[in-house]
C-alpha cells in the first residue's frame, strides 16, 4: 500500500509518495529541475549537484541535492530562486568547460543559463556522472565497469583494467552516456572556442518558463524522469 | 591478572595497586611518543633501564614510558618525581648521569634543564617553564601518569571510576543531560554540541546502536589526537563506554588513520587488556552493561575524517561521503543510529562525569566551554601540543606560549583549523580561541591545528598549498569539489606564475562561494576557506602578484630570481655541490654564479649556504 | 619476519565484506603491493565483487597496485613541514634519483612517496624510511641518508654475490 505525504514545492502543495525523492516528485508534477546524473530507474548518488533546491526548515534554507532528499510531511522546498539559478549556472559552467563536446552537455549548460564561459575549455570525454557504472551494476548486475581512483584521478574502468569476459557488450553503458548520446563537433574547433548554441537548445524556452517542464528534446534523449 | 566480576573487585584492585605503588617513591617518566621516537627516545628509555639495573636500582625506581608531554621542540623529555624535575633534549648517553645523580642522589643536572632562549634562565620544574605556565592541561597532563600499555597504571590513577559511577547507578538519560549541561562541543572540527548529538541518538528508534571514535586526524599540522590516543588510550575508551551507556550502544569502533601505527598498536593493546580484565564483553563488572570495541585502520584518505566516509570505510567500502539530509545519529554505520565523536571529545567525558558538568562549564566562554588542545607549529620558537582554556586569545597562544617569532622574522598570520580553516592576520590575534567567534571572521577552531607563518610565507602560496592538498584528497564524486577546486587551483596557479588578472580574483571568490554552497560533504564545503580567508585579509599580496608580477615573500618561483651576492660569497662551493640542477658554476675561492636559465628556484642552495650569500628577489 | 600467505590473511575473515580494508592492509604489509592475485583471492574469500575490491584498492593511498622500491622514502608534506621547507626535500630526492614520486628507480632500490601528514609536526620536516623517523631534515641530511642507504644496498648485493 502506497503512503503519501504533502510537500510544498515552489509554493504548490503536492501529494508525494513516501520514500520518493523531491526530484522524482517535482518531475512527476512537471516541475523541471535540471539534472545530469539522475536516471529514473537507477539509484541516485547526488554527484552532479545540478538538481539542487533550497530546503526551508526552521526559518533557514539549506541548499541540498533534490535527488537524495526524501519527501517528508510538511516539507517546504524552493526550486528556482535567484540563488539557485546562480549556483546552477556556475556548476553548469564548470561542467561544460570540462567536457563541451556533447550536445547533451551543452544543452544542459544552456538550460542552466550559461551563454559565455569564464574558464578555458578542456576536452574531457567523461563527466563522471556514473550512469554507465550504475546501469551495469544495478540493471545488468555485471559489474564489468566501475569507478576507480580518487579525486582528479577518478575515472571509469573495466574491472582490473581489462574488458572481462562477463561483459556481454550489451551496449547499455554507451546508450545511457551523455557524451555518446549526442556527440557534437562543438566548440573545440581552433578559433571557435565558444558555445555555438546551434543545436536545439533550451535557451529560449527556459528563459520564459523557468520552472516548467516543456517536454524538451534534451529530456527525451536523456532519459529524463518525465519521459520514464 | 584475573577477571573482575564486580565493581567492588575493581575498587579492590585499585586500592591494591595504589598501595603497591606507594612503596616506590621515585618515578622516571620518559616520553615514548612518535615525536620523541623520531629523536631516539626508544634508545634513551632502553639506556635508562640499563642504568637502573647496572646501578642496582631496578625494582626500587619506577621507569615509565609515557605518551607525549607536549613540548615536542625540546624532546626527548624526561621528568623525574619527586621534585618534578624537567629535563630536555635528553640523549641516551645522559642516562648514566640521570640515574646516578638525579635519581640516586637528588642532584639536578643543570645542562639538561630548560633554558629560556632570551634570559638564559634555567627552569627546574615544568611549572617554571613559560611554555606551560599559560596552559590548563586537563587532558594532556594525564599522560605523565600512565604507561599507555599498562591498564594497571590507568586504574591506579583513578581510571574507570567515572564509568562505574554511572553503570546501573545513573540513568542513561541523566548522563546525556549532564553532558548537555556541560556545554561540551565536538573537538574534531565541527564543534557540534555533544549533548545534542547524544540526545538525538538516544531518541532514534532501534536497538542496535554504535559509538565511534574518529581518530582519522587528517589535518596536516595537527597531532593532538595521536598523542591522546597513543599516550592514554584508556581515557578515550572510558569516555566511549560512558557514551555507549548513555545512548544505548553495545558496540564501538576506534578508527585510526593508517599513518599512526603506534596509536593503532596502543589502542589494540588497551582493548586486549580490558577484555582480559573483564571490562569488555557481556554484563561488565556484573552490571547490565554489555559492550565491545574494535580498532580499525584507515587506508590513507583525509576524506575518511568525514563521518559518513569514515563509516563507509568501516564497512569495507571506499570512503565516499554520502548526503547527510538524514543525520548519522539516526542513520549511520550499517544504517543504524551512531554517535561519532573525536578522540579529544571522548577524552573529556570522564572528567565531566567525575567533576560534574558545572565544573566543565565554569571554564571557557559563553559558547565554548572547557579546554582545547592545540597543535602549535610553524615559524615560532616553542612548537608542540598546548592545552588552553577556551577563550584564550590567539595572541597569548602564539606569543606567551609559543614564544613568538623564530629567527627574528615578524609573524604574519596563523592558519587555524587545517585545510578547512582560514588564515588570520596579526591584527586579529586578540580574538579568542572560540568556536563561534572564529567562524564569524572566516576561520575556525577546527581540530586545533595552529600553523604560524612569518614574512617568509606567501599567503597566495599557502592558499595554493591547501587547494592542492584538498584536490589530492577529494574523493572526486561530486562536481563542485572535483572541478571547482581544480579551477580554483588553475586560477591561483596563474596568479603565482604571473598570468593573473584582477577579474580572476572576483571569479575566485564567486567560484569559492559556489563550491561552499553546493558541495556534497564537509571537505568540499570548507575547501574554499583558505582561499576566501587569504583573499579577505591578504588581498594586497594577491594584487602584488597580479599587478606588479612580484611575490613579496619571495616564494613563488616564477616571480623570483636567485642570485649570489658577490660580496658575501667566498667560493666555498657548498651550493655548487648541493645544486641538483647543475645551475651553479664557479672556481674554488672565487665568487660563484647561478645560471638563471637552469635555476629551478628549489632553494636548496639558499638553505645550505652558511654565509647568507644567496639572494632572492 | 615470515610473510603470511593469502590463506592466512583471509583466515577468520571469510565471508565478511567489511573486513576488506583490513585484508588489503595485511596484503600491503606482507607483499609491498596489492597484486591481481591478491585482489581475486580477497574478492572470493570475503564475498565482495571483484570490481569493488579493485575500486577500494585504487581509492586508498595506503594500497599500491605496483611494487615500490626497496627503500621507500616517505616525505611528509603536511602544513607544518611545508612551511619548514618540505618541498626542498622532495626536489632533492627527485633530483638525486631521477624519478618522480610514485615511481621506482631502475635498480629497484628507491622510490619516493608523499604523505599528507605523519603527525610529528613539531619536528618537521620529517622523512620516514623503513619504519624509522628522521626529523628536522634538510636537503643536505637527506642526501647523506640516501647515500648511506645506497651503500647498504650495494653492500648487500656484494655480500650475496660473494656467497
Amino acid at each position: 500500500m502506497l503512503q503519501y505525504v504533502n510537500v510544498s514545492i515552489d509554493g504548490a502543495v503536492l501529494r508525494a509518495t513516501k520514500g520518493s525523492s523531491v526530484l522524482d516528485t517535482a518531475l512527476e508534477y512537471g516541475i523541471c529541475i535540471p539534472h545530469l546524473c539522475h536516471v529514473s530507474y537507477l539509484s541516485d548518488i547526488g554527484a552532479c549537484r545540478l538538481c539542487i533546491v533550497e530546503h526551508v526548515q526552521n526559518g533557514r534554507s539549506r541548499v541540498t541535492a533534490s535527488c537524495t532528499l526524501n519527501v517528508e510531511e510538511g516539507m517546504v522546498v524552493l526550486t528556482h530562486t535567484d540563488k539557485l539559478r546562480k549556483l546552477r549556472h556556475n556548476l553548469a559552467e564548470l561542467l561544460v568547460t570540462q567536457a563541451p563536446n556533447s550536445r547533451a552537455i551543452q544543452d544542459i549548460a544552456l538550460r542552466c543559463g550559461v551563454k559565455q564561459v569564464r574558464y578555458p575549455f578542456r576536452n574531457a570525454n567523461c563527466v563522471l556522472c556514473g550512469r554507465c557504472v550504475r546501469v551495469c551494476t544495478e540493471v545488468w548486475r555485471a559489474r564489468a565497469i566501475g569507478f576507480v581512483g580518487r579525486g582528479k584521478d577518478r575515472h571509469v574502468e573495466y574491472v582490473l583494467g581489462v574488458k572481462p569476459d562477463f561483459c556481454k557488450q550489451c551496449g547499455n553503458c554507451v546508450q545511457i552516456c551523455p557524451m555518446t548520446i549526442t556527440p557534437c563537433d562543438g566548440p573545440m574547433k581552433p578559433g571557435k572556442e565558444h558555445l555555438c548554441s546551434q543545436c536545439e537548445s533550451q535557451l529560449m524556452i527556459a528563459d520564459q518558463n523557468p520552472g516548467s517542464c516543456v517536454w524538451c528534446k534534451l529530456g527525451e534523449s536523456f532519459a529524463c524522469g518525465r519521459y520514464a | 591478572m584475573y577477571r573482575l566480576n564486580s565493581v567492588r573487585e575493581l575498587e579492590h584492585l585499585r586500592r591494591r595497586l595504589c598501595e603497591e605503588r606507594q612503596n616506590i617513591t621515585t618515578t622516571i617518566m620518559a616520553c615514548g611518543g612518535t615525536g620523541c621516537q623520531a629523536s631516539q627516545s626508544r634508545a634513551l628509555i632502553a639506556a635508562i633501564r640499563h642504568e637502573l639495573s647496572q646501578q642496582g636500582l631496578e625494582g626500587k625506581v619506577r621507569l615509565r614510558a609515557t605518551g607525549c608531554h607536549g613540548f615536542c621542540e625540546q624532546g626527548p623529555i624526561v621528568i623525574i618525581e619527586p621534585g618534578n624535575v624537567f629535563y630536555c633534549h635528553v640523549a641516551p648517553d645522559d642516562a648514566f648521569e640521570i640515574v646516578s645523580q638525579t635519581v640516586a642522589r637528588g642532584k639536578v643536572i643543570e645542562r639538561l634543564l630548560y633554558t629560556d632562549p632570551v634570559s638564559g634562565a634555567k627552569a627546574r620544574t615544568e611549572s617554571d617553564i613559560p611554555f606551560y605556565q599559560r596552559q590548563d592541561r586537563q587532558v594532556l597532563s594525564l599522560n605523565r601518569l600512565v604507561d599507555p600499555c599498562s591498564i594497571e597504571d590507568y586504574i591506579a590513577a583513578g581510571g574507570y571510576s567515572a564509568l562505574v559511577s554511572v553503570l546501573d547507578r545513573v540513568a542513561p538519560e541523566e548522563v546525556v543531560k549532564d553532558i548537555k549541561a556541560s556545554g561540551l562541543r565536538g573537538r574534531g572540527g565541527g564543534g557540534f554540541p555533544t549533548g545534542r548529538k547524544w540526545t538525538e541518538c538516544r531518541e532514534a528508534p532501534g536497538d542496535e546502536k554504535y559509538v565511534i571514535c574518529n581518530a582519522d586526524e587528517g589535518d596536516p599540522g595537527a597531532y593532538m589526537d595521536r598523542c591522546v590516543l597513543e599516550g592514554n588510550p584508556h581515557l578515550v575508551l572510558e569516555g566511549m563506554m560512558i557514551g555507549a551507556w548513555a545512548v544505548g550502544a553495545r558496540k564501538g569502533y576506534i578508527y585510526v588513520r593508517n599513518e599512526y601505527p603506534l596509536a593503532v598498536k596502543h589502542s589494540r593493546i588497551a582493548v586486549e587488556q580490558m577484555r582480559e580484565l573483564g571490562l569488555l564483553g557481556n554484563n561488565i563488572l556484573g552490571t547490565s552493561f554489555s559492550f565491545d570495541v574494535a580498532v580499525a585502520r584507515g587506508g590513507g584518505a583525509f576524506v575518511c575524517g568525514e563521518s559518513t566516509a569514515l563509516m563507509a570505510s568501516l564497512e569495507g567500502k571506499v570512503g565516499e561521503p554520502r548526503p547527510k539530509d538524514v543525520h548519522t545519529v539516526v542513520d549511520g554505520l550499517y544504517h543504524k543510529p551512531t554517535v561519532l565523536n573525536n578522540v579529544e571529545t571522548w577524552a573529556n567525558v570522564p572528567a565531566i562525569i567525575r567533576n560534574g558538568s558545572a565544573w566543565f562549564a565554569s571554564k571557557g566562554t559563553k559558547g565554548s566551554k572547557g579546554t582545547k588542545i592545540l597543535a602549535l607549529t610553524g615559524r615560532i620558537k616553542n612548537t608542540g601540543l598546548v592545552e588552553v582554556v577556551m577563550g584564550t586569545p590567539i595572541r597569548t597562544v602564539v606569543f606567551d606560549i609559543g614564544g613568538g617569532a623564530v629567527n627574528g622574522n615578524p609573524i604574519k598570520a596563523v592558519q587555524i583549523g587545517g585545510p578547512s580553516g582560514g588564515c588570520l592576520p596579526v591584527s586579529k590575534f586578540d580574538l579568542p580561541v572560540d568556536f563561534d567567534m572564529l567562524r564569524e571572521v572566516g576561520s575556525m577552531v577546527g581540530s586545533g591545528g595552529m600553523v604560524v607563518m612569518d614574512e617568509g610565507s606567501c599567503m597566495v602560496d599557502v592558499a595554493k598549498y591547501f587547494l592542492a592538498f584538498l584536490q589530492d584528497e577529494s574523493c572526486g564524486k561530486c562536481l563542485p569539489c572535483r572541478l571547482g577546486i581544480d579551477r580554483m587551483l588553475e586560477i591561483i596557479t596563474d596568479i603565482t606564475e604571473g598570468r593573473g588578472t584582477l577579474k580572476q580574483l572576483d571569479l575566485l571568490e564567486e567560484l569559492g562561494e559556489t563550491v561552499a554552497e553546493t558541495a556534497l560533504c564537509g571537505l568540499g564545503k570548507t575547501a574554499p576557506n583558505p582561499v576566501l580567508s587569504t583573499l579577505r585579509y591578504f588581498r594586497s599580496e594577491y594584487e602584488a602578484h597580479i599587478k606588479d608580477k612580484k611575490c613579496p615573500a619571495g616564494v613563488c618561483k616564477a616571480l623570483i630570481t636567485y642570485s649570489i651576492d658577490l660580496d658575501k660569497c667566498n667560493g666555498c662551493g657548498v651550493c655548487l655541490r648541493g645544486c641538483v640542477h647543475g645551475a651553479i658554476t664557479g672556481k674554488k675561492k672565487e665568487a660563484h654564479i647561478i645560471d638563471a636559465q637552469l635555476c629551478q628556484k628549489c632553494g636548496i642552495c639558499r638553505s645550505e649556504c652558511k654565509f647568507d650569500a644567496i639572494r632572492v628577489v | 619476519m615470515a610473510i603470511k600467505t593469502l590463506e592466512q590473511i583471509l583466515e577468520g575473515r571469510r565471508s565478511q565484506p567489511h573486513q576488506l580494508i583490513e585484508v588489503l592492509q595485511d596484503v600491503q604489509e606482507n607483499y609491498g603491493y596489492i597484486s591481481e592475485e591478491a585482489m581475486k583471492a580477497a574478492a572470493e574469500g570475503l564475498g565482495v565483487p571483484l570490481m569493488e575490491v579493485y575500486r577500494v584498492a585504487s581509492f586508498y593511498k595506503a594500497f599500491k597496485l605496483k611494487p615500490c622500491g626497496k627503500n621507500n622514502l616517505i616525505l611528509c608534506m603536511g602544513t607544518a613541514c611545508h612551511v619548514r621547507g618540505a618541498r626542498l626535500l622532495s626536489e632533492q630526492a627527485v633530483g638525486q634519483f631521477g624519478v618522480k614520486p610514485g615511481e621506482v628507480t631502475p635498480d629497484g632500490l628507491f622510490s619516493i612517496e608523499h604523505v599528507n601528514c605523519l603527525g610529528a609536526c613539531a619536528l618537521g620536516p620529517i622523512v620516514r624510511e623503513n619504519g624509522s623517523y628522521h626529523h628536522h631534515m634538510t636537503p643536505g641530511k637527506l642526501r647523506k641518508l640516501i647515500e648511506s642507504l645506497r651503500r647498504q644496498g650495494t653492500e648487500e648485493i656484494q655480500h650475496v654475490q660473494t656467497q
